[in-house]
Formats: C-alpha cells, sequence, structure tokens
C-alpha cells in the first residue's frame, strides 16, 4: 500500500511514489520503475484514485517504457486493468522513433459511442416503451454469434473496410448529414484491405449491424432540464432538456477487429525480436510505426475501425426505422440527427508541439477544444462532443473537449465509468433475472440476450460515473454538458 | 485420466479468467476446450448439427493450446455456431512437435432454445501460462468478452 506524496497520506493499491499534481492530476516519477522514459500521470479525484486497482499502477508505468513515448503515459479516472495498456490509457509516440501497439488500441477496434438526439418526450415514449424496445431488441442484434440483416460479399466487406460509415450512407442507411457529426467523417484513410486476414473477413463478413455482448448495448434514455448543466452547448447539440428522449449506442468492430489485432500480437511478437524491442508485458507487443509491420498494422487497423463505423451507421439506421414503426412518423419528423459518434479504442496520427505523434486511446476519447480545425463546422464554436457511457443503472453523460485537454492530455479525456468488480464476482452477488426485476421496478425496461450476461453487468459492478465525470471536468480536460438517464436497455 | 476448470473472480476485471487442470496434455486440453465452451453458453442446451474437423501442430504446447482455443472463437462468429461437445487427441511426433487432431460439434446460434452466456471475442496473452509439475498440467487463460 502506499503514499501520496505531497497531498498527505492515501492508502492506494501500489507501493510506487505517486505525487500530487494537482487534485485531480497524480504523477508517478520515471525513479519509480526501471526503464521508464517519462512519468506517467493519473488523472483521478483522491476518491477515484484510491479505488484504482493495483493494475492501472503497473501498466501505465509499463507504457512509460515503450519506445519513443513522449511527455507521458496518461490514464484516465475510469482507468482499470486492462490487456498490455490500462483502460482509459493514452500514450502518444513519435511516428519517426516510436511504436504502435495493438495492447494500446484494445482488441475491440474503434469500439465507441454514439448519440441520437430526438423530438420526443418521455410523455410521448412512455406509454409506447414495452413495444420500442421490443421492436429495437428484434432490429439489432446482439449477444452470441448474432449476426446482422445485412448480407454482403468479400468485395462488399473490403469496401466497407475503406469507405466506413460513408459506404452506408451511400446506400440509404443514413443522412449524409450523419457523416458531420461522426470522428473523422466515419472513414479513416491509409485504411488497406490486403493487410486484413481472410480470417478477420470470416469473423467480421456477417456481423455489420449487430451489437455484440459484454459491456456493449443500445440505451434509450431522457435528459431532465434539471441535468443539463451547459444549455449554451447542449443547445447547441440539440440537446433541449423537458424530458428529451436519446438513444445511446455502444459497441465496435466486433469479432472483426478482434481478429485483426490478435493476427498482429503474433506479427509484433516476432518483429519485436527483429528490432530488439523488449516490453515489461507480452501484451504490449509492438513494432516501429514506421517499420512495415507497423505500418500494415495501422493499416489494417484503419480497416477495423472504419468498419466500427459502419457498424454503428447501421445500427442508427434500424434505430430509426424502430421508432419510425413504432411512432409512425418518419425519423426526419422525429428529429433523430446524430450528436456525434466517436472511437474510444484506437490510433491515429495527429500534430501536437513535439510534431506528429501516434496518439493511442484505449477506453480513452478524443476531446477536441473549440476552434479545432479537425471539427466539423458544427462543432467549432462548443467543442467537441465527448459521449461517456455509465453503467446500465445509472445513467451516462454528455461532455465537451476544451482547449485544456489539447493542451494537457493530447486531446483526451474519459470514456465511461470504469469497473471495479469482475463479471465473476458480479455473476455471484446477483443474478440477471434479479437485475432485470430491479431495474424495472425502477422504471427501466431491459431486454437482454444472456440473463448471466446481465448480471455481470450489475450497476454495482462500476465505479460512480459522477465521481469520475468530475474527475475530467475539475481537470479542465472536458466540461460536463448534460446527464441522460437510462429508461431502456438492450444488452447481448 | 482427468481434467477439470474453474473460473477465477479476481483476476481480469472486464473480462473472464479460468484455471484448467488434466493429468495429461490432452486432458489439460479438454478442461481449457471445457471452460470456453461453457463460457459462450451451457452445452447441455446446444444441439449436434454442426461439426468441424480441426488439425493443428505446434513445437510449444501453450501455442498449440492457444491456437486450438482460438479455433473456437473463429468458428463461433465465422459460421455463428455455439458447441455442445468434442473430441480431441494431442500427441507427440518424433521431431518433437505436438499435434492436435479434433472435431468441434454444436449448432447455429439460437436464443429460443440455447442458454447463452458471453460473446467472446477472444483468448488473450495476458497471464497466459501452461505448466507442469509431475503428471498434472496447469493453464491460466484470460479470455477477452
Amino acid at each position: 500500500m502506499a503514499c501520496a506524496g505531497g497531498g498527505g497520506r492515501m492508502k492506494l493499491n501500489t507501493n510506487m511514489q505517486v505525487n500530487r499534481i494537482t487534485d485531480e492530476v497524480w504523477e508517478i516519477p520515471v525513479s519509480e520503475k526501471s526503464g521508464m522514459l517519462v512519468p506517467a500521470r493519473i488523472y483521478a479525484t483522491p476518491t477515484i484514485l484510491q479505488s484504482m486497482d493495483a493494475g492501472v499502477f503497473e501498466q501505465v508505468t509499463n507504457v512509460a517504457c515503450l519506445p519513443g513515448i513522449r511527455r507521458y503515459a496518461l490514464c484516465m479516472p475510469d482507468g482499470h486493468w486492462g490487456y498490455g495498456f490500462p483502460i482509459g490509457g493514452v500514450a502518444a509516440f513519435d511516428v519517426q522513433s516510436g511504436i504502435i501497439s495493438p495492447g494500446g488500441v484494445g482488441y475491440d477496434v474503434n469500439c465507441g459511442m454514439r448519440l441520437i438526439r430526438t423530438d420526443l418526450s418521455l410523455d410521448e415514449v412512455q406509454p409506447q416503451l414495452e413495444r420500442l424496445m421490443t421492436e429495437l431488441f428484434r432490429r439489432v442484434p446482439a449477444g452470441v454469434g448474432a449476426s446482422g440483416f445485412m448480407r454482403l460479399d468479400r468485395a462488399s466487406f473490403k469496401d466497407v473496410m475503406t469507405n466506413g460509415a460513408r459506404w452506408c450512407i451511400d446506400r440509404g442507411l443514413g443522412w449524409h448529414r450523419d457523416l458531420d457529426a461522426i470522428e473523422e467523417r466515419g472513414c479513416i484513410a491509409k485504411a488497406d484491405p490486403s493487410k486484413v486476414s481472410d480470417q478477420a473477413i470470416s469473423r467480421g463478413i456477417n456481423q455489420l449491424g449487430t451489437l455484440g455482448s459484454g459491456n456493449h448495448y443500445l440505451e434509450v434514455q431522457v435528459v431532465s432540464s434539471e441535468r443539463v448543466f451547459d444549455e449554451e452547448t447542449a443547445a447547441a447539440w440539440g440537446i433541449t432538456g423537458h424530458d428529451q428522449i436519446v438513444v445511446m449506442v455502444h459497441c465496435g468492430s466486433r469479432g472483426f477487429g478482434h481478429q485483426v489485432a490478435s493476427d498482429y500480437l503474433k506479427v509484433f511478437e516476432k518483429a519485436m525480436r527483429r528490432y530488439g524491442i523488449s516490453v515489461k508485458d507480452q501484451q504490449l507487443a509492438c513494432a516501429p510505426f514506421a517499420s512495415v509491420e507497423g505500418q500494415d498494422y495501422f493499416a489494417a487497423m484503419n480497416c477495423a475501425a472504419n468498419t466500427a463505423f459502419a457498424n454503428r451507421q447501421v445500427i442508427t439506421h434500424q434505430i430509426r426505422e424502430a421508432f419510425s414503426t413504432v411512432f409512425d412518423r418518419s425519423a426526419e419528423d422525429m428529429g433523430m440527427e446524430l450528436v456525434y459518434d466517436v472511437a474510444h479504442n484506437i490510433a491515429k496520427v495527429e500534430r501536437y508541439p513535439e510534431g506528429e505523434l501516434v496518439v493511442h486511446r484505449k477506453g480513452s476519447t478524443r476531446a477536441l477544444g473549440p476552434g479545432s480545425p479537425d471539427l466539423s463546422q458544427q462543432y467549432r464554436a462548443t467543442g467537441q462532443p465527448v459521449i461517456c457511457g455509465g453503467s446500465m443503472e445509472t445513467g451516462s453523460y454528455l461532455l465537451a473537449g476544451t482547449a485544456g485537454a489539447v493542451r494537457d492530455t493530447f486531446a483526451s479525456t474519459m470514456h465511461g465509468s470504469g469497473r471495479t468488480m469482475s463479471r465473476a464476482q458480479a455473476k455471484k452477488a446477483i443474478r440477471g433475472e434479479q437485475v432485470q426485476k430491479q431495474m424495472k421496478q425502477r422504471g427501466i425496461l431491459v431486454k437482454a440476450v444472456s440473463m448471466s450476461g446481465l448480471a455481470e453487468e450489475a450497476g454495482f459492478a462500476y465505479k460512480d460515473i459522477s465521481e469520475v465525470v468530475e474527475s475530467v471536468d475539475r481537470a479542465g480536460i472536458t466540461k460536463t454538458v448534460a446527464e441522460l438517464r437510462p429508461i431502456g436497455n438492450i444488452k447481448g | 485420466m482427468s481434467h477439470s476448470f474453474h473460473f477465477l473472480d479476481d483476476i481480469a476485471t472486464a473480462d473472464l479468467a479460468f484455471d484448467a487442470f488434466g493429468d495429461s496434455l490432452q486432458e489439460l486440453f479438454h478442461g481449457a476446450t471445457c471452460a470456453v465452451i461453457e463460457a459462450m453458453a451451457d452445452p447441455s442446451t446446444v444441439g449436434s448439427t454442426w461439426h468441424k474437423p480441426v488439425e493443428r501442430t505446434e513445437e510449444d504446447p501453450a501455442e498449440l493450446l492457444f491456437d486450438w482455443l482460438s479455433d473456437l472463437v473463429y468458428w463461433k462468429d465465422a459460421d455463428g455456431v455455439v458447441f455442445s461437445t468434442f473430441e480431441l487427441t494431442v500427441t507427440r511426433g518424433d521431431d518433437g512437435s505436438w499435434h492436435l487432431k479434433g472435431e468441434l460439434c454444436g449448432e447455429s446460434v439460437n436464443g429460443s432454445v440455447q442458454v447463452l452466456r458471453n460473446d467472446v471475442k477472444g483468448i488473450t496473452k495476458h497471464m497466459y501460462h501452461v505448466s507442469q509439475e509431475g503428471r498434472r498440467w496447469h493453464a491460466r487463460v484470460v479470455v477477452d468478452v
């Protein structure tokens, strides 16, 4: 157990020296582990810091040892143990001397969040909620082995890899203006399907438009006026309060992205020997970004990222169709515009004062501030929307990116609430049927493919998202715009 | 000859971890395979209309187990199935390499009759190891869900 210099003594799950920079920023100096090239910084309130598992401290300092890392290895307040990098991890590497690592992206490439607004109110939706959730559950397949309604041949799937959400829009699965509300307009350049294995294609070809399982979900939420904290920004994004209904989607590239990551972990294990790179954890396998192997992974990862954008776009189409069926109105008439779509598992080349860097965000969200040229015109005044999913029982948040994030954290912030309890422990503590019943009593209707999966996602298995949001707000790397309360949830 | 497995409470906060044991390498493979199959669905609720023969050879038994378990994840997604039973033999060749010959049985995913659990996305190398103490083999596996 441990100490925190400068901030009084706290019980932390590490023996490393953790120095207080501010009440929301904590630093582990390079002297704490052999091989650290930069300090590690953790963004958290004292309460959150004390709840962080030992893996966070160990893993963020392992990341600080990777070649070409710049400034700091970072971890956000929703951080917890992950594969190689902690979840909530952010690290930026020089494009010439640095590395790229699947462990810093996450297996579910471009796992991300999408928020859709409506003009509907709770009073209008509540009487139809059961029918709406049934229709959504029917139209958006979830859970083990689920396949989507689209049947693609391999050539078409390769088009998805290179064109992302635009592929969907061109086929009527969305509106052209949707693209303005997606990170990178839903299509990342330098995606090369020739760098993707046949196995990855076989795993992903039937999964377009599916949610998956684990912590992935589709949620119908309500925004009450008293939970809108920044009315001007919220209004600019179409969030008006007054018990407004919105829909949140959390999912990624499914088995396809995972296979891409697994394929290149094997490639990198061999490449590291050739390039003389040693890492503290096998799951940190990496290759120089400028190497053939590094560029091949980057091209394949971008294919998975674009497929994830397309996946969420197809799901959005299905959501609009479901609402149209239930309320007998067109999606446009109900104002079902995208608020935003943003990745939280990705590596991207971005420019900072140090030059071009490969920024890895794993369980961390890009948070560009006002005026960023990388944002569509509609977000230039407000900064980028940041969508943070909480547990299915507690609610979620809409935040805005800031200049502080661009300055301090490579334009990165939190992505969710973060687990505090393992899936096995949660399942021992409660049954899925109990979770479903308790949530219904609290006005949240849940449709789940797997009852054991539902138990694993019980609210008590997660950190208090309000405390996590407070950490990043007080640290100045995002500002809080609105809280979103669940009334209906679909889980795999 | 016997095998066993149990899921671990305190490892892999966001995912699933298990220990598998066997009185031989082949029995260890049986235990670990049962764990992955159970993680996906209750095999007693899954039929056996789908069959897939699998053969693999590796120099390292740990890599052989990793690849075999990854095969289960692959076929789950590629053919949209969950598994009921399996057969496998693990033998050592004259060149010292390990050879697995097996068959997976299952059926297409159907949530109306099968008790589905986790959509396993992959087998990971985190904390992954295969070891032998005396005649007893042990594997620790973390599964990404």
